[in-house]
């Protein structure tokens, strides 16, 4: 599992590959954390999240856009997911902590999450995606 | 330049028909030669892409800033017919009114050269960064009068002064807005971030006037040579973003239930008379005003420090102008002799009227439209004059900005954000962050020059230049 930020002029692109589609989400979910907190967390709070989409993308979309809006209004640094995915549903358990603007404060707010370019393609070696954050 | 681009004049480029299958119309794009160099392949593709969507009027245009970006790419202007148009959040973005406005103050560069307790002030007085809350308490009842008047619910509520309003684009506020479009998680991420000026490009700049190109439009904006002004660059915060986000969701079912082909799901819309067109309108609408509304809480914390610190008057401070930069908006231009109401789409562009125009102040009908364009950090902002030149070519649109040429990656791992501040404190110029990396993100190398930019519209005549601004200190989130 790994995912690396790739050169994009104005905004954010990440390229995330995992053996497994839970897999793919979380570790897209830990860069968007990493790009707009700057730091892994750890912590014991916990969300849970459910979501249904139309497609696979919107399903990844829907679900990072959730995290984005729970994380701002609860002001919460999310360092991990294990998630459930039957179809285009899933149920996603979150961990993490309280912002803490002392450690916190080392990435750049994500405005929304986009469709440009977004593609869930799986080879042998599993699954992968680029996905681009709006800064 | 990119093959199949046609060159049609000495800074104007086209993307003929056929580019992209299902182009209506074709692209339009402004550069210099130097600046073609920085042209993106993915960004001309957007421009197509954007030529292929329901009712474009006359060409899919891209101003000198232009760069790839989502949906429509940055520095996009498009206008569609409002019968058989549609209207789509990929050509507004996430940040709605993401906008810049150009206060003055009676200072001169020797009351405030090297006053760096002046930058910790605006610093501790305008939250920025991420996770910053509004110093001030917003009821959900205030939030409703933010998102319905703008500018307007500010300067009643005690931010501002009553003339501030006819220095905006739209007065502050536009009259579309529908609260009933914005769910409640918009309203919950909005009440936290009135008045914040948020991250990433966001920043409050204090600059002097440094050179005067043309002192009867200076004179009559308000600015002269030596003169200390602030800028305020910031949007509609996580309230605009979350409208984003929600109505994309619903115009993707949109874009299926009208059949309507798009190339980019980003570009997911539905015509502009459709109920789901009429509700993101008004939700955008209300987004637009969200952020009017915090430029001008911002704009009141920083003539309250300026006020306090320099013992001046808070009503010497005026608002040069105040523009959008991501918007859509009803508006009347003549296409094929006729005035024709038209949905027009300003994605990183600004709105750039000439003489004569209906929405100006009275005092400016005869001039034009002040176009406020930001630089870099360490490098000139610019106050332009709008034309009737870009009311015939561009729908009365110029560029917003220097636009980007280094991608974020590149920039943290050439950069280094101590450096950066260093070398621009050498230049004279104070920067406060909550971290070096927005130092090094937005450092002057990773966008394109902003006189190069702003020479070519000038050249192109879509806006002319009044005034050049060199920073002395800013802000970051």
């Amino acid at each position: 599992m790994s995912f690396e930020e790739i050169s994009h002029t104005a905004d954010v692109k990440i390229h995330a590959r995992a053996p497994t589609l839970e897999e793919l989400f979380a570790e897209t979910l830990k860069a968007l954390m990493q790009v707009m907190y700057g730091t892994t967390s750890q912590g014991e709070i916990k969300r849970e999240i459910r979501i249904e989409s139309g497609d696979i993308e919107s399903l990844l979309i829907d679900f990072l856009s959730e995290v984005l809006f729970i994380s701002e209004v609860e002001s919460l640094v999310f360092s991990e997911a294990s998630l459930r995915i039957n179809g285009l549903s899933l149920i996603a358990e979150l961990k993490g902590e309280p912002f803490d603007p002392a450690r916190h404060s080392g990435g750049s707010e994500v405005k929304g999450i986009s469709y440009s370019g977004l593609a869930i393609t799986h080879d042998a070696n599993g699954y992968m995606l680029d996905i681009i954050f709006d800064v | 330049m990119l093959e199949g681009i046609n060159r049609i004049g000495v800074n104007e480029w086209e993307v003929p028909v056929g580019y992209t299958p299902g182009m209506r119309v074709p692209g339009r794009f402004f550069l210099s030669e130097s600046l073609c160099r920085t042209l993106e392949p993915g960004a001309v593709q957007q421009l197509a892409n954007v030529a292929t969507l329901p009712g474009i009027l006359k060409n899919a245009l891209a101003m000198p800033d232009i760069h790839w970006g989502y949906g429509f790419p940055i520095g996009g202007v498009a206008a569609f017919s409002v019968d058989e148009g549609v209207i789509s959040p990929g050509g507004v973005g996430f940040d709605i009114n993401c906008g810049v406005r150009l206060i003055s103050t009676p200072l001169l560069h020797k009351d405030v050269a090297g006053r760096r307790d002046l930058i910790d002030e605006l610093f501790s007085s305008v939250p920025t960064g991420v996770g910053a809350k509004s110093a001030q308490k917003v009821s959900l009842q205030s939030l409703d009068g933010m998102m319905v008047k703008g500018a307007q619910w500010a300067v009643n509520a005690g931010y501002g002064l009553e003339r501030d309003l006819v220095r905006c684009e739209e007065g502050g506020f536009m009259k579309d807005a529908d609260v009933r479009a914005i769910s409640g998680k918009a309203k919950q991420r909005g009440i936290p971030q009135g008045g914040t000026l948020g991250s990433g490009n966001h920043f409050l700049e204090v600059q002097v006037v440094q050179e005067i190109f043309d002192p009867n439009t200076a004179k009559a904006f308000g600015l002269t040579l030596g003169q200390i002004c602030c800028m305020i660059h910031c949007g509609s915060r996580g309230l605009g973003h979350q409208v984003c986000t929600d109505h994309l969701k619903t115009l993707e079912g949109a874009t299926k239930k009208y059949r309507i082909t798009i190339p980019d799901r980003q570009l997911a819309c539905a015509p502009i008379t459709s109920p789901e067109g009429i509700a993101y309108f008004g939700a955008m609408a209300a987004s637009a005003n969200f952020a009017w509304a915090n430029r001008q809480i911002i704009t009141h914390a920083t003539r309250q420090v300026l006020a306090k610190m320099f013992r001046i008057d808070y009503e010497e401070m005026p608002l040069i102008y105040d523009v959008a930069h991501n918007v859509a908006k009803m508006e009347e231009h003549a296409i094929g002799g006729m005035r024709v109401k038209v949905c027009i789409h300003r994605k990183g562009a600004t709105r750039a009227f000439g003489p004569g125009s209906r929405d100006l102040p009275s005092d400016l009908t005869s001039i034009g439209q002040p176009v406020i364009i930001p630089g870099s950090m360490g490098t000139s902002s610019y106050v332009l004059l709008g034309t009737q030149h870009a009311m015939d070519i561009t729908f009365g649109s110029t560029c917003h900005g220097a636009g980007r040429i280094m991608s974020r990656t590149q920039a943290k791992k050439k950069l280094s954000g101590r450096e950066i501040t260093q070398n621009l404190l050498r230049k004279g110029i104070i920067v406060r962050a909550h971290r070096e990396n927005a130092i090094a993100d937005e450092a002057p190398e990773v966008y394109k020059p902003s006189d190069e930019v702003v020479n070519v519209v000038h050249d192109l005549g879509i806006s002319k230049i009044v005034a050049r601004l060199s920073p002395l200190g800013v802000i970051k989130g």
